[in-house]
């Protein structure tokens, strides 16, 4: 309705509503940031591990006397375990996903030691592997006992048979079209190793690489002091049986200690405390960061009222009515929001280009920024509503008194 | 000790120039008491103000004790202002937040007294306004009169020379306003230089000169006085 | 008169109390925000080992794959094989060596019924302790004989020794780690160097070993490695332990100490020559790639500061910005508002530069009270980082705020508050004293 007039009176006092406007703006690019950041993290945090997180535990059993009959231990240990009740299935490993420490390997689609093709995580496992971590195999089958050996058994270290991720098996053999089952790809120049199963998703230990989703089932068990247990069990059963089994093998045996008893959450959990941590910091910065400018506006516009009151007042001699004044205040914020998110827009683009190549993060979606205009819109008319309802409030008396 | 030579004013909008001022010629001496008087918008206010060093001219020549005020920077006029003028506003603009004490110290601490020196002469000019008991009093717990008085003991606390009062007494009942004349008159007799703006006939005839302005110029034929207090504003 | 201005200061800020918390709040919320993430990535960038680090080198040395370099940014592997960790150790070229990894033992206290548990080890050289300048409480770190007769000796962390021996002077006396004795030759002080500098391969922030034990020993025992091992040539198959020990994996870590320029300029040619003569044995394939790095340059090179903390740094500056963009309105409308009484005390004789000090002491006095509330919202802010991530027990060592962060930060404010005022006092400061006096 009246633009015009607005317009024309806020121009008189530039100063102050660029400021106002230039906040909106500052404040829209934080957001609008802070955003794309919190929704790359919480992406990252919800992709699946591809295990069965919430019924899997793990522990470490640690020989310290010289010659212990490792091999023993191990098979006792796990003929325990498998038979307890509440207990799926269990295994010995080197690790599991996200854990942040584990095995990886450089591959090659032909023998030699020259610039690997692609790279994956190694899980050594026996028969039992994938049943324990709860894969869905997608192709091939499981390994037969007969593939599993000791490393202790064979001069050959690596076996001849795996298991692949579905992303390894594409990242080795990007041409390749239907079964992956049956390809050969090499560890080095003498040991090729033949595709039996494929798995829908395992990820590896490292949440922070790039190829997290590419890692592999090897039917090779490794003669140590040092053993990690892996340990599926029944729904509901994980608790007391994180509690029962670490009395069990530590009483089962002197000459180790049990150690690193954790669940696959507790891991997952710790894998992410630093993304968790930086969306929750973020949330934090951003709702401060609104408040303060929603204040802003709250005392920019009452001064702006106090200041005016005389004319306010004469105002509402001449004819206007409470409405009238309330949507002043309230169009002349509504301006000012405009000039702010519209800068703010281009400001917050610049800003995520910035991010962009400074800190490799992913561009931002277009939606986010029309989203944080419309919120700020909100916000401004929100907070300019107080001021302006005690400005309609004033009496039009004040017109006839004098100065 | 002031004397203005063609003095010219134009206030410059978007739109329009007004010229306030144009050739406005005066010779003023030490010790006078000048009323000016003239219609609404006549060019008084501005006249006062350019006297006072709050406003620069445009164009012409004006010497306060024959010094080229136009040489004078920001500092040297915020000094000479400080020392030898003294101003009385229509609206008293007394600092709501000062209580009377403060307000007649403004002056003073820009002038550079020392703590003795000051309180010496606020206690002294408020006396003499006859405001002695209220000086811990904020300016609205006093009257009209009261305040224009407290605005009086500010402009002369500092001994000005020289004092300029815009209607000094619009906003006073006529009693009130005789004794603030009374005030000016004595002040006068002490040897200090006024010039008042003013509409009210009774209070013009006080003065020893009167001036009358017109469209920004000293009217030579003044036309009678009960003319020009009809006009005035 | 600066006494009259703080007066007029603090009448203005009690005329507008609101306003004045409003501003004082947001300078707070603003310094707040940008002083916790920058004491957190103080800490993290910080050097404790400053007052050495033109003495102290990481050594580095190229025996990477030819068709496939180490990583960024020049391609030079962060750890050193132990083929090249020996041999550089033992020509004892510099005027301290010592080369380490990260380990673990099982420690058997005495007591049938007391249960072993492991603790972290560092198989490390006799120039540790003197090169890294290694606070001890009791004894002493072991001597270089030992570092070549395989002794059994330990150094102990204050914290173990207190689990282990009450606290009491250990030195001489036997601890049995994985069945075998060791005698304590001593016992460290308090020692937690933050970032821990002299091995970021690992994670730079965790707790340093609570045992030190010598690294031939390690060797000959093949005690494992904690830390990271890479290798871009096979292990020859079925060599075993003697076979990893002869192959291009890179796993330890090296440092010398050298006194000036010359003997690092000395030690560099020695890295050359070095390398030169194994490129005639076959290995070496790539060009010569050999660096010797500061504590300081080698923080830096291996970006011990998270990415995530300068992310958040940036956009905590943003904050600040609006925090005082917010300032900056605010201290204009009181400008505005207060006009009228800049322009009376104009014609009352005031200056210029009288009214720019009088605004300029105004927002000094907000300034102080923001940086001060600054700081209590950054303890607050540092506290909510440190429960944000109560599983990461180390993130207290992070969060410490010390006296330069706290200067820093009312500094920061009283400087903000200016910056904010300068636009409103401008203004300020050209108003005309006649302006808001003309009658009618
Ligand atoms: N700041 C200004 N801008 C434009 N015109 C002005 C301004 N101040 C005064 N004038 C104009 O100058 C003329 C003289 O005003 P003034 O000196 O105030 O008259 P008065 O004799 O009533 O005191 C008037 O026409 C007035 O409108
Ligand atoms: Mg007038």
């Amino acid at each position: 309705m009246e633009f015009g007039p607005i317009w024309r009176a806020m121009m008189r006092n530039k100063g102050g509503y660029l400021l106002i406007a230039l906040q909106i703006a500052v404040t829209m690019a934080v957001m609008v940031n802070a955003f794309a950041i919190m929704q790359e993290r919480s992406i990252k945090m919800s992709r699946p591990s591809g295990i069965d997180d919430a019924n899997t535990f793990s522990l470490v059993s640690v020989g310290f006397k010289p010659d212990m009959d490792a091999k023993t231990l191990v098979q006792e240990d796990l003929d325990l375990l498998r038979g307890l009740p509440g207990v799926v299935n269990a295994v010995e490993t080197n690790s599991f996903p996200l854990r942040q420490g584990g095995w990886s390997e450089g591959l090659h689609r032909e023998p030699g030691v020259g610039k690997s093709v692609s790279s994956s995580a190694i899980y050594f496992v026996d028969e039992h592997g994938l049943d324990t971590f709860a894969l869905n195999l997608v192709d091939g089958q499981n390994f037969t006992p007969d593939q599993v050996s000791w490393d202790s058994d064979s001069p050959d270290f690596w076996p001849a048979t795996v298991i692949v991720t579905q992303a390894l098996a594409e990242d080795l053999f990007p041409d390749h079209e239907g079964s992956y089952v049956g390809k050969t790809f090499w560890f080095n120049d003498e040991n090729p190793a033949n595709i039996v199963g494929v798995v829908e998703r395992m990820q590896a230990p490292w949440p922070t690489w790039t190829g997290v989703e590419r890692s592999m089932l090897v039917p090779l068990r490794r003669e140590s002091e040092f053993a990690r247990y892996v340990i599926r069990t029944e729904p509901g059963y994980r608790d007391e049986l994180m509690v029962q089994v670490e009395e069990l093998l530590s009483g089962s045996n002197k000459d180790r200690i049990i150690r690193g008893l954790g669940s696959a959450e507790e891991a997952r959990k710790l894998s992410y405390l630093g993304d968790a941590a930086m969306i929750k910091i973020l949330s934090f910065i951003v709702v401060l960061l609104t408040a303060i400018t929603g204040l802003g506006i709250v005392g920019l516009a009452s001064f702006s009222v106090a200041r005016r009151t005389r004319q306010i007042g004469i105002r509402r001699a001449l004819g206007a009515t409470k409405p009238a004044i309330i949507r002043y205040f309230m169009l002349e914020n509504f301006l000012v929001s405009s000039v702010g998110v519209v800068a703010g827009g281009v400001l917050a683009i610049g800003l995520n280009i910035v991010m962009v190549q400074a800190f490799a993060l992913t561009p931002l979606a277009w939606y986010v920024i029309p989203v944080a205009m419309i919120v700020l819109w909100v916000v401004g008319q929100a907070a300019v509503a107080g001021p302006a309802r005690r400005a309609s409030a004033i009496s039009p008396a004040i017109a006839t008194r004098s100065i | 000790m002031l004397n203005m030579k063609n003095v010219s004013k134009v206030y410059r909008t978007d739109t329009v120039e007004t010229h306030a001022l144009r050739e406005f010629s005066l010779i003023v001496e030490e010790g006078e008491f000048v009323s000016v008087t003239g219609p609404s918008g006549s060019g008084k206010t501005t006249f006062l103000n350019i006297a006072g060093l709050l406003e620069d001219l445009t164009d012409g020549a004006y010497e306060l004790d024959g010094r080229d005020i136009s040489k004078l920077n920001d500092k040297e006029r915020s000094r000479v202002r400080n020392e030898k003028i003294g101003f009385i506003f229509q609206s008293f603009n007394l600092i709501p937040e000062l209580n009377i004490f403060d307000n007649v110290d403004v002056p003073l601490r820009y002038r550079g007294f020392n703590a003795d020196e000051r309180k010496r002469r606020i206690e002294q000019s408020i006396e003499m306004v006859g405001l002695g008991s209220r000086m811990q009093h904020l300016p609205a717990q006093l009257s009209g009169g009261q305040q224009q008085r407290v605005a009086i003991a500010r402009a002369l606390a500092g001994e000005p020379r020289f004092l300029l009062a815009d209607e000094p007494t619009g906003n006073l009942d006529s009693q009130m306003a005789d004794s603030v004349l009374d005030l000016l008159a004595e002040i006068n007799a002490a040897g200090t230089t006024i010039i008042m703006v003013t509409h009210e006939l009774g209070l013009a005839d006080r003065a020893r000169r009167n001036i009358f302005v017109r469209d920004g110029q000293v009217s030579d034929n003044a036309p009678e006085l009960h003319l020009a207090s009809m006009a005035a504003g | 008169m600066f006494r009259y201005y703080l007066k007029l200061g603090t009448l203005s800020i009690r005329a507008n109390p609101m306003l004045s918390a409003l501003m004082v709040a947001a300078i707070a919320v603003g310094i707040g925000a940008c002083m916790t993430i920058f004491t957190v990535r103080h800490v993290m960038s910080g050097n404790p080992i400053e007052s050495k680090n033109d003495q102290l080198y990481h050594v580095q040395v190229d025996n990477w794959n030819p068709d496939d370099p180490y990583e960024e940014p020049d391609g030079a592997p962060v750890q050193v094989t132990y083929l090249d960790a020996k041999a550089l150790f033992d020509a004892g070229r510099a005027f301290r060596q010592t080369t380490s990894f990260k380990t673990s033992r099982v420690v058997q206290p005495d007591g049938d019924d007391a249960r072993p548990y492991q603790e972290d080890a560092r198989a490390t050289t006799a120039d540790f302790f003197p090169m890294f300048d290694v606070p001890f409480l009791y004894g002493a770190g072991w001597d270089r004989a030992s570092d070549e007769t395989q002794d059994h000796v330990v150094v102990l962390s204050r914290e173990l020794n207190e689990k282990l021996f009450g606290g009491e002077d250990s030195v001489g006396r036997t601890l049995m780690l994985n069945d075998e004795a060791y005698r304590v030759s001593g016992v460290l002080d308090t020692w937690n160097p933050v970032p821990k500098y002299y091995d970021v391969n690992n994670n730079p922030f965790e707790a340093p070993a609570r045992l030190f034990l010598p690294f031939s020993l390690a060797i000959a025992g093949s005690f494992d490695n904690n830390g990271n091992t890479s290798c871009w040539k096979p292990v020859e198959e079925g060599s075993g332990r003697e076979g990893f020990l002869a192959s291009e994996c890179i796993w330890i870590q090296m440092w010398v100490e050298l006194q000036n320029a010359s003997a690092r300029q000395d030690y560099m040619n020695f890295l050359n020559a070095y390398v030169e003569e194994q490129k005639l044995l076959g290995r070496f394939p790539r060009p010569l790639n050999n660096h010797l790095r500061t504590p300081s340059e080698w923080m830096k090179y291996n970006e011990v500061v998270d990415e995530d903390v300068d992310v958040l740094l940036g956009l905590a500056i943003l904050f600040l910005v609006v925090c005082l963009l917010n300032t900056i309105g605010l201290l204009l409308a009181k400008a505005m508002r207060r006009a009228k009484d800049t322009s009376l005390r104009r014609a009352l004789g005031a200056s210029r530069a009288e009214l720019f000090k009088q605004h300029v002491i105004e927002a000094g006095m907000i300034g102080v009270a923001g940086g001060a509330l600054g700081v209590v919202m950054t303890w607050f802010g540092l506290r909510g980082i440190e429960s944000i991530f109560i599983e990461y027990e180390f993130m207290q060592h992070l969060v410490r705020m010390d006296w330069s962060m706290v200067t820093l930060a009312v500094v920061l404010a009283i400087v903000s508050a200016l910056g904010a005022a300068l636009y409103p006092t401008w203004r300020t400061c050209n108003i005309t004293p006649a302006s808001y006096l003309r009658l009618q």
